[in-house]
């Protein structure tokens, strides 16, 4: 059981009051486990006094604002892998097997890809695993880390402890420096939406260089090798 | 194993071989096929639609994985149409395609929210006071009040819990019962037939406790008024499928392919088949693409060109020569044949009404409503005759109301078209013209004011001893159409080339269409006709129905079908698809949606003036009576602004009101039994002292606020609220953008039934409860959001006007987060009511008012002039000459019990519609069998209504369209009327029920029922009209005909007597913004357009990121390539659109396909998505409803006569929007406002 990412889970929940009563607690504890190196602690400390000593409706509107209202500070991990393509469906499911093997059923009416969600999942597997898994994610934690921060929000101090006691490299690269436009870049933004060509073939699931694609190329290959056999 | 090291380099493989050596067994590794098994597995697919506001109704498989949607595909098992006639499937768009997304949304609603501010106060007071007393101290407390409705649209959402909020919700309505009256509670929600169970759990919850729904087809301006003028029908058209079989098609205004996705495959095929079609769009639609012809007149000027179009038929179809079957389709469909009383003036005619029984000698020999049967002159006997199928005989007698060749007294008659001929009476004639006033955007022609033309008359002896001369609708409708028929006179043309209304080069001048293509598409439509008897089609849409002015363009277009006897007739008629979405069980679905079986009659409200008078859009407006007042109008008080009007409409009984009375409706009852008088004598007689006053005379006055509204299935504020930012301005009281003054700044106050106050209200409403899956505009807006199910997560029904079958919204997966489906929030609320009312409410005697209804007797209230108690012209009689008043029973703390059973009075009193009544006993003993009965509490005895199946299987049970028992019944209560056999229509089917598990299995086909027009058969295709034609049931009009001529009062009044050309009004808001506000870019002036679009079904899936991406990425404006040269824009620039009503911002598309003069903006494109501020307001750019102001029209507030009474969503003021003129300039900074609402505010 890794207590840090039960507490960073709790950091992220909609805030309530039983939260603000318990910042002491999830202080002491990620102190006491010491995977969220001091730097990244200082902020996030900062972060959990405020959340201590705010008012509640304000914590909850600026939560709703954030998380709730806006799509680029989604805390469903697949919103900013998949966005709204048929494979979120799938990559879903897949998770909710991931929780399953691992003992737990889901008791709350959110989705798999919940962000505190995952990270209440990895509290309870072992360290090492835990932080396998989340490697996967780190990509998307950095890039929310960035937009908060973009937006001076102190809820990037969660993503920057999340990065933290994940203690390792990302998965999936995170790329150098930011590739978002900002929003009043209107040229950036135009560039960020530029389509690309259309190409007419098989669809998503097998454009690029996903697995389902190399394995049809390699399979193609064979048939080759047997037509000249043949 | 890896599959390099899997593959054989030097050996090969054992062959083994089956089937006869065909195949071969390999032993590969086939872990790619996992790709695909992956891709395809589910663990179940349920049915499901997409309950948008779209006539599709397409049938859709859902598929579940692990509980989770994962796809959607088009289902393509559709019952099979007959031979030769293609089948309906596959049904589906894009739009369709990319909904799943919306489950699992960002933008999706997933907790209960209220704003903070207003839970904090809620919470505060809660602590120390019951839930009405701590809502009391709230909105009694200005202060506190407004720190929570000014911010509205800003933010500052907290979650909260069902309980906590229904209760709030509840306490909000109980308090403003007891308080203001049941009347303030407001509820809007649109088109039911798209998921209605969900429209009827809001619309019970109201009727329950006393609240109003609101009207949507005619505030959408989907109701096009012409057809109850025409037909006393809402709407009535054929399936898509019959398309298929028309030979001419004309498309107008209606852009197929893209708005009627799943349907155009039949326009595609039917030109397989070698029907030819004509498109009249002004832009380059999609639809043109489908064209032989293509004529693209100026937009608005669509009358003209269907004007011309009926001279050319009149003329070579009707005067140079007689085609058989359309002189006798007018001759026995039409008012053609009737009399129409002529007015002497200054020596000369003009149109009055149509002659009645009543004014001859002896009345005809009718006593039983003389006054409303209407009299044409027989050709066999030469005499007058008071025809069979009129109004008078369909109420108060039986067997005669039908359109057999017969008179009152049993004659056979056959009515004569024209009085021309032996000698006839010439006299000259009257008829406004209104072409001159075309503003400077528009063609004005010099032809004067009035146009008199010579008509042949007769003059007869009346009742009173004295002679008037009187004329047929068919010589008065050819001399309308300026046809030279060589009486003299002029204003008539002899060519086409004359420059004289309503000629073909005449209206080449207005439209810019060649006189030829006029000509040459009139002409094939006509032959088509006379060749098929009757199946030309004109396919028709919002393009033409949007207009202030549309009943011009429409009835110039009914007119043409009538003249070709094409209504009712399979492959021909009219189809207007614009937000009509027929709700096919609708006797069915009406007790369970208006509580009719707990209580009658529920409060309905027309939303076009309701919105008109608390947007408070009449203190800004421009246009005058005056500027479209008839030059022929009868002497009488028209210079009045068009508020008043439609104040005296109310007060006469015409239109409904809402709030109704300054005094709280609850009080009333017992103010009568103290005074020892009936509610009705005691309101009438408070009416006329002054002691009682109606709500509609000063609907500024706090106490005739709207205070709480409930918004579900709908995107009022971000989609088809007209005159947006006057919403946000004085209903709800935020930050606007609304530019212009109002009238009193400006000293142009002329309202005299209104009360003016200096200082217009800032936010009516105290709470704004909005339930919605996704973070729409609306939800922005609104105190309350609550997360409801989507259409893969509840049970519903679903049909369309574009085909026979019902269909089914299934819960696929529970809803997510904490959503619930519609049903189960107002079961939740009416429960938590239930709860809270005992505070303040018992069991209350309400006093309800109802305007005179279409199809009961009461439509024979007005006789012959408009006569108006207010001003002392006749005694106030409710029911007559003012609103009905009904004494309705509300047990308020039994709203729970009474919202989930069905109530006794199904039973005690029966169904009906359409003014057709039956029993449905059998039914409810069935349903409580079927739901199970309530065991206890005050709903004992009744049939359960506990969940959204039991709900479904209510309507199922109850409509005749889905329990064939109930259709024969039907059918037989309307021969009573009719005196003819009509059951044969439903007898085969008699045994046929259909229940929710049914349509879930597969759509189906709904059984014929008289309350629609046309018939489900395995020989025809549905077609509006066709039981009139075929079965001689009258229309629901004066005459019981096709009415052609409008012959009420005010109609005459606003020059609409017979259909004429009026040029789209001037509504002067450009003035006062053009130039004011320079940003150093060129400013033009354009019409601004708001077809509907591609990538959106209106707001919906506009914030879809896959609809997103096929179109710009947010709101664009579309503007011709010349007008864009003129004000130095190039394509994708950002651009400022604005007019005295407020701002929007928009990227530009360039475009070759649009005419100069006008700029489109596809219909509802949100502000919630990459929409950056005005440089005009400093508020965020609006939406296409920012620079729109509704304008009321006298003639759809008429009531009391005929097919011209009130009905739900029937007849009403429309909210027309397309004669807005608009300033466009580019953007010279782009300001995405990110930064936080200031802390003071």
């Amino acid at each position: 059981m890794t207590v840090t990412f039960k507490a960073l889970s709790a950091l992220l929940s909609y805030p309530g009051a039983e939260l603000q009563g318990a910042v002491g607690e999830i202080l002491d504890a990620i102190r006491a486990e010491n995977l969220v190196a001091a730097e990244s602690r200082a902020a996030l400390e900062r972060f959990a006094r405020e959340i201590e000593a705010a008012d509640l409706y304000d914590l909850q509107e600026r939560y709703v604002d954030l998380f709730d209202k806006t799509r680029r500070l989604s805390l469903h991990l697949f919103e900013h892998v998949h966005g709204e393509s048929r494979d979120r469906g799938q990559a879903m499911v897949d998770l909710a097997r991931l929780y399953e093997a691992g003992g737990l059923e889901l008791d709350a009416s959110e989705l798999p890809d919940y962000l505190p969600l995952f990270l209440e999942y990895l509290s309870t597997r072992p360290l090492a695993e835990a932080r396998g898994v989340l490697a996967d994610a780190l990509h998307i934690v950095t890039a929310l880390e960035e937009r908060l921060a973009a937006r001076g929000s102190s809820y990037a101090a969660v993503f920057a402890a999340i990065r933290s006691a994940a203690g390792g490299r990302a998965a999936v690269p995170v790329p150098e420096g930011s590739t978002e436009p900002a929003e009043n870049d209107l040229a950036a933004l135009d560039a960020a939406w530029e389509e690309t060509a259309v190409t007419f073939g098989p669809g998503d699931s097998f454009d690029g260089c996903s697995v389902d694609r190399l394995k049809i190329r390699m399979r193609a290959g064979r048939r080759d090798v047997r037509r000249a056999e043949a | 194993m890896s599959q390099f090291l899997d593959r054989l380099t030097f050996f090969r493989k054992n062959v083994e071989t089956f089937s006869d050596g065909h195949g071969v067994v390999t032993r590969e590794d086939r872990s790619w096929e996992d790709g695909y098994r992956k891709r395809w597995q589910h663990d179940k697919i349920v049915r499901s639609t997409h309950g948008v506001n779209c006539t599709g109704s397409c049938s859709w498989k859902i598929y579940v994985k692990g509980g989770i949607v994962t796809w959607e595909t088009q289902q393509t098992d559709y019952p099979r149409t007959r031979p030769d006639l293609p089948n309906h499937e596959p049904r589906g768009c894009s739009r369709g395609a990319s909904y799943s997304w919306y489950l699992y949304s960002g933008a999706r609603v997933k907790y209960p929210m209220v704003r903070g501010r207003l839970l904090k106060l809620w919470r505060a007071a809660r602590k120390t006071l019951s839930p009405v007393a701590a809502w009391a101290s709230i909105v009694e407390d200005e202060a506190s009040r407004k720190s929570y409705t000014s911010i509205r649209g800003h933010g500052g959402f907290v979650r909260v819990t069902w309980d906590e909020v229904t209760e709030l919700i509840a306490a909000a309505n109980a308090y403003t019962i007891r308080r203001h009256g049941p009347d303030r509670v407001i509820g809007f929600s649109p088109i039911p037939a798209m998921s209605m169970v969900s429209y009827a759990a809001g619309s019970r919850y109201l009727s329950l406790i006393g609240g109003v729904c609101m009207s949507f087809y005619d505030w959408y301006c989907d109701l096009p008024p012409a057809s109850p003028q025409t037909w006393g029908e809402q709407t009535d058209v054929p399936e898509s499928a019959d398309w298929y079989n028309a030979g001419f098609i004309i498309v107008w205004g209606s852009n197929v392919p893209q708005t009627r996705t799943p349907d155009a495959h039949f326009y595609t095929e039917v030109r397989y088949k070698g029907t030819k079609s004509a498109v009249v769009s002004p832009d380059y639609a999609e639809a043109t693409k489908f064209a032989d012809i293509w004529l693209n007149p100026k937009q608005g000027t669509d009358a003209a060109l269907a004007l011309a179009m009926g001279h050319v038929i009149l003329k070579e179809y009707y005067l140079q020569r007689t085609v058989p079957y359309f002189a006798d389709y007018a001759r026995r469909y039409t008012d053609m044949p009737f009399l129409v009383r002529l007015t002497a003036r200054d020596g000369r005619y003009v149109p009055e009404r149509l002659l009645r029984a009543s004014e001859l000698p002896g009345a005809l020999g009718e006593t039983n409503n003389p006054e409303w049967k209407t009299v044409a002159i027989d050709e066999i006997s030469g005499e007058l005759v008071a025809p069979l199928g009129s109004v008078g005989y369909r109420w108060g007698e039986s067997a005669h109301w039908n359109l057999e060749e017969k008179d009152g007294r049993g004659r056979d008659i056959r009515l004569k078209l024209t009085l021309a001929g032996d000698g006839a009476e010439i006299a000259p004639v009257d008829f406004p013209y209104f072409g001159g006033r075309a503003s400077e955007h528009f063609v004005a022609t010099e032809h004067g004011e009035i146009l008199g033309r010579n008509v042949p008359v007769r003059t007869i002896a009346v009742a009173d001893g004295t002679a008037i001369k009187v004329a047929t609708v068919h010589d008065l409708m050819m001399a309308s159409y300026g046809i030279d028929r060589g009486f003299g006179g002029g204003n008539v043309a002899a060519s086409y080339d004359d420059d004289v209304p309503f000629t073909p080069a005449w209206a080449e001048r207005i439209t810019g269409v060649k006189r030829e293509a006029i000509i040459t598409v009139a002409r094939e439509f006509a032959t088509n006709a006379e060749k098929t008897n009757g199946r030309s089609m004109i396919i028709i849409g919002a393009g033409m129905n949007h207009w202030y002015h549309m009943d011009m363009g429409y009835r110039g277009v009914i007119n043409l079908l009538v003249f070709c006897g094409a209504v009712g007739q399979s492959g021909g008629g009219w189809s207007h698809y614009v937000g009509q979405e027929k709700l096919r069980p609708q006797t069915g679905w009406t007790p369970l949606a208006f509580a009719l079986d707990w209580a009658r009659p529920p409060r309905h409200q027309n939303s076009t003036s309701f919105f008109y008078a608390h947007t408070d859009q009449w203190r800004y407006e421009t246009l005058t009576a005056n500027e479209v007042l008839s030059p022929t109008a009868p002497e009488g008080d028209w210079q009045a602004s068009f508020i008043d009007y439609n104040v005296r409409a109310e007060r006469m009984g015409w239109l409904p009101s809402a709030p109704q009375m300054k005094q709280n409706s609850l009080d009333l009852a017992a103010r009568a039994s103290a005074a020892g008088m009936e509610a009705k004598d005691y309101v009438a007689r408070g009416l006329k002292s002054g002691e009682l006053e109606l709500s509609c005379h000063d609907p500024d006055d706090p106490a005739n606020w709207p205070r709480n509204m409930f918004v579900w299935r709908s995107n009022l504020l971000g989609s088809s609220g007209k005159g947006h930012e006057y919403f946000l301005k004085h209903l709800l009281g935020t930050k606007h953008g609304v530019m212009g003054k109002d009238l009193g700044a400006e000293g142009r106050v002329r309202n005299r039934e209104v009360a003016w106050h200096d200082e217009a209200p800032e936010g009516k409403l105290d709470l704004l409860v909005t339930l919605d899956f996704r973070m729409s505009t609306t939800c922005v807006y609104s105190d309350v959001v609550l997360p409801t199910a989507t259409w893969y997560e509840k049970n519903d029904l679903n049909t369309s006007d574009m085909h026979p079958f019902i269909h089914p919204l299934s819960a696929a997966v529970d809803p997510v987060w904490e959503a619930r489906s519609d049903w189960e929030i107002y079961k939740g609320i009416a429960k938590a009511f239930s709860a809270v009312a005992p505070e303040v409410l018992g069991v209350e005697k309400d006093v309800v008012l109802t305007p005179i209804q279409h199809d009961t007797p009461g439509e024979m209230a007005q006789t012959f002039d408009v006569a108006d108690w207010k001003r002392g012209e006749v005694e106030p009689i409710p029911g007559r000459t003012m609103p009905a008043v009904s004494v309705v029973t509300r047990d308020y703390p039994n709203t729970y019990a009474r919202f989930t059973a069905l109530g006794p009075l199904m039973s005690e009193i029966g169904n009906g519609g359409k003014g057709i009544a039956w029993k449905t006993q059998r039914e409810v003993e069935a349903l409580g069998a079927l739901n199970g009965v309530h065991h206890d509490g005050a709903a004992k005895g009744l049939p359960k209504i506990d969940t959204d199946i039991d709900a479904t299987e209510v309507i199922l049970m109850l409509a005749p369209e889905t329990n064939g028992e109930v259709a024969v019944r039907a059918w037989e209560a309307l021969s009573k009327a009719t005196g003819r056999h009509h059951a044969h229509l439903a007898i085969p089917k008699e045994d046929e029920k259909i229940r929710f598990r049914d349509i879930q299995a597969q759509p189906r086909k709904i059984i014929s029922s008289p309350t629609w027009s046309g018939i489900e058969s395995e020989k025809v295709c549905y077609n509006a009209g066709y039981t009139n034609v075929h079965e001689l049931i009258p229309w629901r009009t004066l005459t019981g005909r096709q009415q052609l001529y409008q012959d009420h009062l005010w109609m005459r009044a606003f020059g609409e007597g017979f259909v004429t050309w009026k040029p789209p009004v001037d509504l002067k808001t450009i003035a006062a913004v053009k130039d004011k506000k320079p940003n150093g870019n060129r400013e033009i002036v354009l019409n601004f357009i708001t077809p509907h679009q591609k990538w959106g079904i209106h707001s919906t899936y506009t914030d879809n990121l896959l609809m997103l991406t096929l179109n710009r990425g947010g709101p664009v404006v579309w503007i011709s390539e010349t007008d864009a040269k003129a004000a130095g824009i190039v394509d994708n620039d950002w651009v400022e659109v604005f007019n005295s009503n407020g701002a929007l911002t928009a990227r530009a598309v360039v475009s070759q396909r649009v005419k100069p003069g006008m700029m489109l903006m596809y219909h509802a494109q949100e502000k919630i998505v990459n929409t950056p501020g005005s440089e005009m307001t400093g508020n965020r750019g609006g939406i296409h409803n920012s620079v729109t102001r509704t304008v009321l029209k006298p003639t759809h507030m008429i009531g009391g006569y005929a097919q011209q009474s009130y009905g739900f969503n029937y007849y009403g003021t429309v909210g027309s929007n397309r004669d807005e003129f608009i300033v466009v300039r580019k953007m010279a900074n782009v300001d995405w406002l990110e930064a936080p609402l200031a802390a003071a505010e």
